[in-house]
């Protein structure tokens, strides 16, 4: 009839846990303040630290009792249950030691500042509990994490290779990742929320405080299945909203896996998963187009400065700081005005001075920039004889010269480039060459024609 | 560069503007971003771009894939026969009534290029460029009539009122070019597609970012050039006029919509220049005109498919073609598999293998993707409207399966995707949603699609509403 009384303590303890805290502050802080010689806040004091030793016991006694009813591993609260008695103990202590007449001498205020420290290392490990080790260090900037040696991502994403997925093992290789690494925070066996450890699959078969998660053959009535395809408003759903959310193929494996009886050793193939569902996880040696180089961040007000001065500029990709930069709106730009962009050498990735008035002597600024990747000078007076200069852009991968006095001659100055990919010189000396040769990059010299066909002109 | 402001010798214009939109200084403290005071300014998409423009071919009215791409030798054995009661079944169309014939493929199919793909003898330019195409051979639609159809293509939903893929594509990168427009639209074939201006509308989008349509014959866009009589000094002091005013508004409300509203009478002032300019293509060497086969002084597919290189070439981040005239339902020979399309394939066979090759030869094709197809498909089977079999050979509506191609940035070359079935009734495997080529068009472009979303009537709306996958499969 009153089994309720006992787990309802428990639940009480987080509010109960904030009175010694409040109470037992007061009192020490009066300790400090009072002026020396002084006696006059003594009543206070010690009834601050009356009140705080109760409810110190309280909150542990309750504390006590949620460890027991809401599934905690001992192991997780030790150490908190073992400070909050100490805290209950010494505040008793201190109240038996202050008479309203009481001096406060060093020893005391020492005793004090002690209990002022075991209670902050307390409530911390409290909220480590209850809120997980990474409360604190999830909101913090990457930098002060890696001091704290905190790394964000404990648990690997899910990762499937293209080739012979069908042999993988289901539930070992698919499955289980996917809850490590969206369900295991909460539900392992040191942190037991809702009493469901989800970090194997026995575990997983024996439920939870609301019975069983996992109905082999139907999702809807999994648990693990149904609770996360829930509306994120829904206070039922899992993970809850305020944490990462798995993705739509994360969950649709998991309704899959069920679906084909939740079985421990059957593959994917076995299951029947369709490629398409697994394809997010392929892995992708995908070697990105612009350099990986930790850039600095670019001044704020940077490009409304170029922009100004009548360049397009913009950043290629949010959050970066590559940069584009266009004269497409700039026709009048020469090799002297170079120095308009000389604060963000580092930053370019992308410059387009076609149709400008630059010369042969523009490349030797050019070749001032480390991680261009694309430039373009179409339709300048260009031909190339400075090309090699280029060389110092070790990144640069599209290189359009179309509509330039680019020689053949010249070109070959740029053939030992180490990363150049591809190079445009449609409508130039070198193009128009019948046999322009065999570069290390991909030569495009255009000059396309379609034949006339009798189909072009046949009236149907 | 030639700019309003800067001539006028205005109090306060060299103040608040340099030449370019978005330029101003900060009078009273207002925290004003770029957007703020011109809409089309860019800015960078969440993603690494594969392109950043894209060209789309739509061909309006709906070519028949099994003229075209999708070969289906079993239909050759059918011809002339009734269609299966189990293809009709349930079934509704738009025209078809009764239990038709089956209609074999009318065009000689071969295999081209070193990805072998078919291609029939409609288009026999085309098929020498298949390894630059990504073909889509299962793409399906919900709709069967062209308006509802074409809306749904290009806007994500049958009905009125959603943006169109060029609007959320300026939207969400603006432009680079200031004196163009950033979403071009160019039809051709005589009259613009049934669904009317929006498909290229920018549904709850602001106005701005809806397309610009340009003509072929006479002004490109509609009252952009002076009246006889007005010269570009007594245009130039109008404006200066009008802004002056405006800036008198500006200091007595601070709204920045004035700002905006003065910037875009600076850039209309530009594009005085720079559209006519561009839309010109007299000034093209002749091997280009060759190439595309171009009709001066007409409006022609062939000239839009080179001014949209030239668009593209100069900064313009969305360019619109559509082509009327491909609706074959055989009820008259224009309208006829055997003829009329015959004839709009060899309007548009030169031109788009044009564009791909000049696109290519110029390096554009590296940053442009380039689409085409229709707003559904056509029926295997031979249309009997009114349950008479026609004087023409045609097909009807048809939704369930038909074949669209992608190239350019971020493509892969030579892929097919989705198969048929062997009457090309139905996709059986690799089936492509139109809310899917929406998904994969912002992915080159650098967006999420479930993510790049606009606040409107107290929810969140998205190109791909809340459908949509990535066809990773044709992405290099």
């Amino acid at each position: 009839m009153l089994d309720f009384i006992l787990p309802l303590l428990g639940r009480l303890h987080p509010l109960l846990v904030h009175l010694p805290i409040g109470i037992l502050i007061f009192g020490i802080l009066l300790i400090f303040w009072q002026k020396k010689g002084s006696t006059g806040f003594n009543p206070v004091i010690r009834l601050a630290f009356l009140l705080g030793a109760i409810s110190a016991t309280l909150a542990g006694i309750s504390g006590f009792f949620q460890y027991q009813f809401e599934g905690f591993a001992w192991d997780s609260i030790q150490n908190h249950l073992i400070a909050g008695v100490i805290i209950a103990i010494g505040s008793f202590y201190v109240f038996t030691q202050i008479k309203d007449g009481t001096i406060f001498t060093y020893k005391i205020k020492l005793q004090v500042s002690a209990l002022f420290l075991v209670l902050t290392v307390t409530g911390h490990l409290g909220g480590n509990i209850s809120r997980g080790e990474d409360y604190l260090l999830e909101v913090l900037p990457a930098e002060i994490q890696a001091l704290a040696g905190y790394e964000a991502a404990p648990e690997k994403p899910l990762e499937i290779p293209e080739q012979g997925w069908e042999e993988l093992e289901f539930y070992g290789e698919v499955v289980q990742p996917i809850l490590n690494q969206n369900c295991k925070s909460c539900h392992n066996p040191r942190n037991l929320k809702g009493e469901l450890n989800l970090t194997n699959l026995e575990e997983i078969l024996k439920g939870g405080e609301n019975g069983e998660v996992l109905k082999a053959g139907n999702p809807e009535l999994s648990a693990i299945f149904a609770k996360m395809i829930l509306p994120l408003d829904d206070e039922d759903h899992m993970p809850p909203k305020e944490k990462r959310q798995p993705s739509k193929e994360q969950i649709e494996l998991i309704k899959t896996w069920i679906a084909a009886g939740a079985s421990k050793t059957s593959t994917l193939g076995q299951a029947g998963v369709e490629e398409k569902l697994l394809e997010p996880f392929f892995q992708k040696d995908e070697i990105p187009f612009y350099p990986l180089t930790e850039l600095t961040a670019l001044p704020a007000d940077t490009l409304s400065k170029l922009r100004k001065e009548g360049f397009f500029a913009e950043i290629i990709i949010q959050g970066s700081s590559w940069l584009k930069v266009s004269c497409i709106n700039f026709p009048d730009f020469k090799d002297s005005d170079w120095a308009l962009l000389r604060s963000v050498k580092g930053q370019i990735a992308y410059l387009d001075l076609s149709a400008t008035q630059v010369t042969e002597g523009i490349l030797d600024s050019i070749a001032s920039l480390p991680n261009l990747t694309v430039l373009k000078l179409n339709q300048t007076g260009i031909s190339g004889s400075q090309l090699g200069t280029l060389s110092t852009c070790k990144n640069l991968k599209l290189l359009y010269l179309n509509s330039t006095q680019l020689s053949l001659e010249n070109l070959s100055g740029i053939n030992k480039h180490p990363s150049l990919q591809k190079v445009f010189a449609f409508q130039t000396p070198a193009g128009a060459s019948e046999n322009p040769g065999k570069f290390n990059f991909e030569l495009e010299t255009g000059n396309y024609s379609l034949p006339k066909i009798p189909a072009d002109t046949i009236v149907y | 560069m030639d700019c309003v402001s800067k001539v006028g010798g205005l109090a306060m214009a060299p103040l608040l503007f340099g030449c370019e939109p978005g330029a101003a200084k900060n009078p009273i403290g207002m925290n004003l971003s770029a957007r703020d005071l011109n809409p089309l300014s860019p800015l960078p998409p969440p993603f690494a771009p594969k392109a950043k423009s894209i060209i789309y071919l739509h061909m309006a009215g709906a070519p028949s894939q099994l003229e075209l791409f999708d070969y289906k030798p079993e239909l050759i054995k059918y011809d002339g026969k009734p269609c299966p009661e189990s293809l009709l079944e349930g079934r509704q169309f738009a025209f078809i009534r009764g239990v038709p014939n089956i209609l074999g493929p009318q065009a000689k199919f071969a295999q081209h290029g070193q990805s072998g793909a078919w291609v029939s003898d409609y288009l026999p330019h085309f098929s020498t460029v298949v390894d630059e195409v990504s073909f889509l051979k299962a793409v399906h639609t919900d709709q069967f009539n062209h308006g509802p159809a074409q809306l749904f293509m290009q806007t994500g939903s049958p009905r009125l009122g959603r943006p169109s893929i060029g609007s959320w594509v300026t939207y969400g990168l603006g432009t680079e070019n200031q004196n163009l427009p950033g979403f071009v639209v160019l039809t051709s074939g005589g009259k613009t597609p049934d669904a009317g201006k929006s498909i290229w509308g920018s549904g709850f989008l602001p106005s701005v970012y809806q397309g610009v349509q340009c003509r072929a014959k006479g002004d490109p866009v509609l009252y952009l050039q002076d009246p006889d009589g007005m010269t570009r000094d007594l245009k130039k002091s109008v404006i200066q006029a009008i802004n002056s005013s405006n800036e008198e508004s500006f200091k007595e409300f601070g709204d920045p919509e004035i700002l905006a509203r003065i910037n875009q009478y600076e850039m209309a002032y530009r594009m005085q220049i720079e559209v006519p300019e561009v839309m010109n293509i007299n000034d093209e060497p002749t091997d280009i005109q060759e190439l595309y086969g171009t009709k001066p002084g007409e409006e022609s597919f062939a000239n839009n498919c080179l001014l949209a290189r030239k668009l593209v070439e100069k900064g313009v981040r969305f360019v619109q073609l559509y082509d009327w005239g491909w609706d074959t339902h055989g009820t008259s020979k224009k309208e006829s598999i055997d003829s009329g399309l015959r004839h709009k394939c060899q309007e548009i066979d030169r031109p788009i293998t044009a564009l791909l090759l000049d696109l290519k030869q110029r390096g554009l094709l590296e940053e442009t993707l380039v689409v085409w197809g229709g707003e559904f498909g056509r029926t295997p089977m031979q249309e009997n409207r009114e349950g008479k079999v026609q004087g023409w050979k045609g097909r009807d509506h048809h939704g369930d399966a038909f074949t669209m191609w992608m190239a350019g940035g971020g493509i892969k070359k030579g892929a097919s995707y989705g198969v048929t079935d062997d009457f090309g009734f139905a996709g059986l495997e690799e089936r492509v949603s139109v809310h899917d080529i929406h998904a994969s068009i912002l992915h080159l472009m650098g967006f999420d699609h479930e993510k790049f979303t606009h606040d409107f009537q107290g929810r969140p709306f998205r190109l791909t509403d809340v459908e949509g996958e990535l066809i990773r499969k044709i992405l290099a």
